[in-house]
């Protein structure tokens, strides 16, 4: 039952966030026309300058939640990673509940009023003169940060498991960096070795 | 407790709250709520009228709105396409057959493989890996020293953070706003200055002690000149082409940086196509990570430009600049405790707090001191390459450790890796002594 909530917004947060990333692509395509026309055509867009930081800041801002899902928000875990995991699970319950939350959630409140503010003007960007609009980018802030604040509730109920069990729940799986997708093959690798042949 | 002490305090608490391991955005984040709240509270105002609330989001507008950052999302994809395109073994390959006649030639090909599939990935743990899977194997089976191995192949791959067009500099470029192309420009020679300091101490150390670097039996290393060239055509000239391409637009100002990473990006999937390794897969992959780096480096920025306005709304900047002050330092001094300070806060955190947290409470002293925030920069991305080569969180040597051939040891890479961490010593001392080499070629390009 938790299991299947926690997963169920851990598997929110990676579509949304692997809808988000696509911008990516966009990004470098567009951005890459943008070039192309300036120097080939001598006819720059109006638009390319303002479409590269909004779809910027979609992607970033709308991977936050899939990052935390993914333990992929840096820490300095160098005695972090010496403790018992019960005692890892404490120490980052207690921060999550004095530390994210009140700062995930202020944004949640306060993202919510700037962004129907902007929506309200239908607010537009003050660089470009065919006025692309910005309201639609100020929106997102609150609905990202809510997103956070719902991953952040996955996690305290993946603290309160590894309290329970002494160890940490596993996660879904998703890409890795290739550092440690091929460690984590070699390992595999190395325990298939092992196994069938036996200490002889 | 009055503001400045209260402002302390945060500074304090948060350095006490790194140790913790909690990820360090969210704490900033959080703590500059909580003590922003404190610090803009008035009598009789409404809870939700503080200006903390306002303050958090206008920052984090001002992240994701920011025209330099948008660049980093771009150069991380460019890397991780290439880093997914196969060349690395055909990079390794083709320079190791071209250099041949070198002393040490696996070594100096392993270290020229690494600064730059660095440079062009920019993604150090993936270039280490690699590398340790590939070179290290190869080397240690020709009979080369274990330390001269791993050292070239960690202190190689680290130089992806220096050499441009690298992200640590667009990020200190954001931090300290100074321009993105300028930086780049002043990079170059002092990136290229360490990496032949590298190779120059690969070769003299083989040279002195041939030990350490045997001769390839002459079966494996006769190959005829005509196809060391074509492989080197192959592998070697594309990547060189796409660098050069990318750096040549910025440095000569035919491009953005931003366009300048978009047609990298672009060129680097077409170059995976080139070597038929663009699956579906791989793209998604590509994309995914580079989607989870950028939120983890501009979240980062969001937390600490919160957590450092009320840091400087409370008076904590100009309480550290009056304590520096009153210790009437000389520049020198000052230049040698700074980056004294950052080599050490190197051993526990990685470049991204560093440049993010903490390089922001040097900026404003440097006026003072009459140093140049460009020249500081540099400084400190030449100081940033130890923090991957030194213990206790050498990442560089963690990551060669983790795929690394069981008979190498932990302590046997680090001793691999401290004379490379001598050259990054003696490159700073030249840019000091010699600054030219940070300002002549952004003098070149754009004038004083």
């Amino acid at each position: 039952m938790v299991n299947r909530l926690i997963y169920g917004i851990d598997q929110l947060n990676k579509t949304v966030g692997h809808a988000f990333a696509w911008c990516i692509l966009i990004l470098t395509f567009g951005t890459s026309y943008e070039v192309f026309v300036r120097y080939a055509l001598v006819n720059p867009t109006s638009w390319a300058f303002d479409m590269s930081y909004l779809l910027y800041g979609a992607l970033f801002f709308m991977a936050g939640a899939y990052t935390l899902s993914r333990n992929g928000h840096v820490r300095g875990d160098f005695i972090y990673r010496t403790w018992r995991p019960r005692t890892q699970a404490i120490v980052e319950l207690t921060l999550y509940i004095l530390f994210f939350f009140p700062g995930v959630l202020a944004l949640v409140y306060a993202g919510w009023s700037y962004g129907l503010e902007a929506f309200r003007l239908r607010e537009a960007s003050v660089w470009s003169p065919v006025g692309v609009p910005v309201w639609q980018m100020k929106i997102l802030i609150p609905f990202g940060a809510g997103l956070l604040a719902l991953q952040g509730f996955a996690e305290v109920l993946r603290c309160i498991q590894c309290m329970r069990d002494n160890c940490w729940p596993q996660r879904l799986h998703d890409v890795e960096e290739l550092e440690s997708a091929i460690r984590h093959e070699q390992e595999d690798l190395a325990k298939r070795q092992s196994t069938p042949a036996g200490p002889k | 407790m009055s503001d400045p002490v209260v402002a302390l305090v945060m500074l304090g608490l948060f350095i006490f709250l790194i140790l913790l391991g909690f990820p360090i955005a969210f704490t900033l984040m959080g703590m500059g709520v909580g003590f922003g709240f404190y610090a803009y509270y008035q009598v009789g105002q409404e809870f939700v009228d503080n200006r903390i609330f306002y303050l958090l989001t206008q920052n984090t507008w001002s992240i994701m709105s920011n025209d330099v950052l948008v660049s980093v999302p771009l150069f991380l994809f460019m890397g991780y396409v290439i880093e997914r395109s196969n060349t690395l073994d055909r990079l390794f390959y083709s320079l190791q057959v071209s250099l041949r006649h070198i002393p040490g030639s696996m070594a100096v090909a392993a270290l020229l493989t690494c600064a730059m599939f660095a440079t062009a990935t920019g993604i150090v743990g993936a270039v280490v890996t690699l590398m340790g899977l590939l070179a290290l194997p190869a080397m240690l089976k020709a009979g080369y020293d274990q330390k001269l191995s791993s050292g070239v192949i960690c202190a190689g791959g680290t130089l992806g953070i220096l050499i441009p067009p690298s992200i640590m500099l667009i990020v200190y470029a954001a931090t300290s706003s100074i321009s993105v192309v300028r930086l780049y420009a002043a990079a170059m020679i002092p990136g290229i200055l360490l990496a032949g300091l590298y190779m120059v101490y690969v070769i003299t150390r083989v040279v002195i002690n041939p030990k350490l670097a045997p001769k390839l039996p002459e079966d494996e290393a006769n190959v005829p000149w005509g196809k060391a060239a074509l492989l080197l055509l192959q592998a070697f000239v594309p990547l060189a082409v796409l660098i050069s391409a990318v750096l040549g637009s910025i440095l000569f100002g035919l491009a953005t940086p931003t366009e300048a990473a978009a047609i990298g990006a672009l060129g680097s999937l077409i170059l995976a196509a080139a070597y038929r390794a663009l699956t579906w897969q791989r793209l998604q992959e590509a994309v995914y990570l580079t989607a989870r780096t950028s939120a983890m480096v501009c979240f980062l920025f969001v937390g600490s430009w919160t957590f450092s306005s009320v840091f400087s709304y409370l008076g904590g900047e100009s309480v550290i600049k009056e304590f520096v002050l009153a210790m009437e330092l000389t520049p020198i001094q000052f230049l040698l405790l700074s980056q004294l300070i950052i080599f050490l806060l190197g051993w526990p955190l990685e470049w991204t707090e560093i440049i993010i947290i903490f390089v922001p409470i040097f900026l404003p002293l440097l006026a003072h001191f009459q140093f140049d925030p460009l020249f500081f920069g540099i400084l400190i991305a030449l100081n940033l390459q130890t923090s991957f080569l030194t213990p206790p969180m050498a990442m560089s040597a963690y990551y060669l450790k983790g795929i690394a051939p069981a008979s190498v040891q932990l302590w046997t890479i680090f001793k691999g890796c401290f004379p490379f961490l001598g050259m990054v010593f003696v490159t700073m001392f030249l840019v000091h002594v010699f600054p030219q080499l940070v300002y002549w070629l952004p003098g070149l390009f754009y004038g004083k």
